[in-house]
């Protein structure tokens, strides 16, 4: 392996690594609000919401993200009222195509995650919000989402691994992200090896540091589960 | 010395809870076939039944977590008001009625209900301080004072997972006292409860009930209904078998059912 090619490949790629991180977050950003409300509707007892929500969840997660790529950026150019619509300037960019995919892909997933969340708070801690005087929102802010956000943790954590590395993807349709860059060098300089082991140690490491940041919130949010404090083993001490 | 004797309220005394010809359908099942019944303040009333009887439903009627087909219900003189839905079911006409007057009954549970990801002290001050507005610094020194009166000060700042189910049903009804309800409804409070356990959470009903309290016990402990209610009520099939003095009903019923009842 040449240290010094794969060096001058490793600066290209970390300069389109902005572009990956972007795509990420933004879709996972808007994903979320609309993972929320599709979880919302599953839960909301309502029918024609419920029965949006499950159309919603089977389409998109029962298809392959690339052709839903294909579709929002070659598809949805086809037809003449999407062109002369005021969406245009937006569903022209490539990189909205990505985030439009990605984030309505990462919605399908993350809605069943959040909706995993918000059923495994137990009834009974919400009857006696409610034998308290508490309204529904205050119920739903103070009661059942804080558990359901620690619930969901792992999961939506899992979730935002997978968006990482599928912001790849993002490459067949002209984005410059860290894959797309590989590609460009790779067709440069035909040496496969050096260019994808570099990309793939930088996901890699970004997923590192991710897993780690959801291990640090997964630990800092459930206090509830970790051993009691000091105090008691003090107590115990002096009673030996 | 029979505490009740002290604990009958004067006929005199304000009705802090008024139940009247409630009737509750699950499906086609009815479970209370117009009930009524009066709880005078400061009275003890334990409601008893074998399981089926209705008993936890009457006392999930008072503060709405089900609502009754018909039937009227008063806390402290104001009725809940009721309507019926196009569908026939009927629902609370006022929501923030409903939960203004849940905010003055204190509800302790069978299985605790505690918010696993609130500590004790958290538990205690969370509806005082969200619910009636008051003070945090105001709502913490209730709730130490609360929780020595219940013996747990100690586990303040410990997580419900981490007490035994005395410890967390006397947490719970902390957390109920600190809304300073008009009166208390006890849903089964020592049902759950490992035998050795038990005692504790009773005794400190007892003292509630020593305090002069307005509560409404659903039970099976027989000992806590005989020595510390002034009032017993037996359930049988959703309606109202047997009423009266714990010294009278238990001495000389005139129920076969209720007699058959405390002898099993």
């Amino acid at each position: 392996m040449d240290i010094k090619f794969a060096l001058e490949t490793f600066l290209s790629l970390v300069s389109a690594l902005p572009l990956t991180i972007e795509l990420a977050v933004t879709s996972v950003a808007l994903g979320s609000v609309l993972a929320m409300l599709l979880a919302l509707s599953r839960l909301s007892g309502i029918l024609v919401l419920d029965l949006f929500a499950r159309a919603y969840v089977f389409l998109f997660r029962g298809t392959p993200l690339l052709v839903q790529i294909f579709l929002i950026y070659y598809g949805l150019s086809q037809f003449p009222a999407v062109r002369h619509s005021i969406f245009w300037p937006v569903l022209r960019e490539p990189y909205w195509c990505a985030v439009l995919a990605l984030m309505l892909n990462t919605a399908a997933y993350a809605s069943e995650i959040i909706r995993g969340g918000l059923l495994s708070v137990p009834h009974g801690q919400v009857e006696a919000a409610r034998a308290c005087g508490m309204g529904r929102l205050m119920i739903f802010r103070r009661i059942v989402a804080p558990q359901a956000l620690r619930q969901a943790l792992p999961g939506y954590g899992n979730e935002v691994i997978s968006m990482i590395k599928a912001t790849s993807l993002a490459s067949i349709i002209t984005l410059m992200e860290v894959t797309g860059v590989a590609a460009r060098i790779i067709s440069e300089t035909y040496r496969v090896i050096e260019v994808f082991v570099v990309a793939g140690a930088i996901y890699l490491a970004i997923n590192f540091i991710l897993t780690r940041l959801v291990a640090f919130a997964e630990h800092r949010l459930n206090p509830q589960s970790r051993p009691p404090l000091a105090i008691s083993g003090a107590l115990k001490g002096e009673m030996q | 010395m029979n505490i009740s004797a002290n604990l009958n309220a004067p006929a005199t005394a304000n009705v802090a809870i008024r139940v009247c010809d409630l009737h509750k359908s699950f499906g086609p099942v009815e479970v209370l076939k117009g009930v009524s019944l009066e709880a005078r303040e400061g009275e003890v009333i334990s409601i008893l039944g074998s399981s089926g009887s209705g008993k936890s439903t009457l006392l999930r009627c008072i503060n709405m977590l089900e609502v009754p087909n018909s039937g009227t219900i008063e806390v402290a003189g104001e009725a809940i008001g009721l309507k019926t839905q196009s569908d026939g079911r009927s629902r609370p006409a006022n929501q923030k009625q409903v939960d203004r007057i849940r905010s003055e009954l204190g509800m302790v549970f069978q299985s605790f209900n505690l918010w696993s990801h609130k500590t004790v002290l958290e538990n205690v001050i969370e509806a005082p301080v969200h619910v009636l507005k008051r003070s945090r610094r105001e709502a913490i020194e209730e709730a130490e004072a609360l929780l020595a009166k219940v013996g747990i000060a100690d586990k303040r700042n410990h997580y419900p997972a981490h007490l035994s189910g005395g410890q967390q049903q006397r947490a719970a009804i902390a957390r109920a006292l600190a809304m300073r309800p008009k009166a208390m409804l006890f849903d089964e409070p020592t049902s759950a409860l490992d035998p050795e356990l038990v005692g504790e959470v009773l005794r400190v009903m007892r003292g509630l009930a020593e305090e002069g309290r307005t509560m409404l016990v659903v039970t099976h402990e027989m000992g806590f209904a005989r020595d510390v209610s002034s009032r017993v009520v037996f359930l049988h099939k959703g309606a109202i078998e047997e009423e009266g003095a714990p010294e009278e009903v238990f001495t000389r019923s005139k129920s076969e059912r209720f007699r058959q009842f405390i002898n099993s």
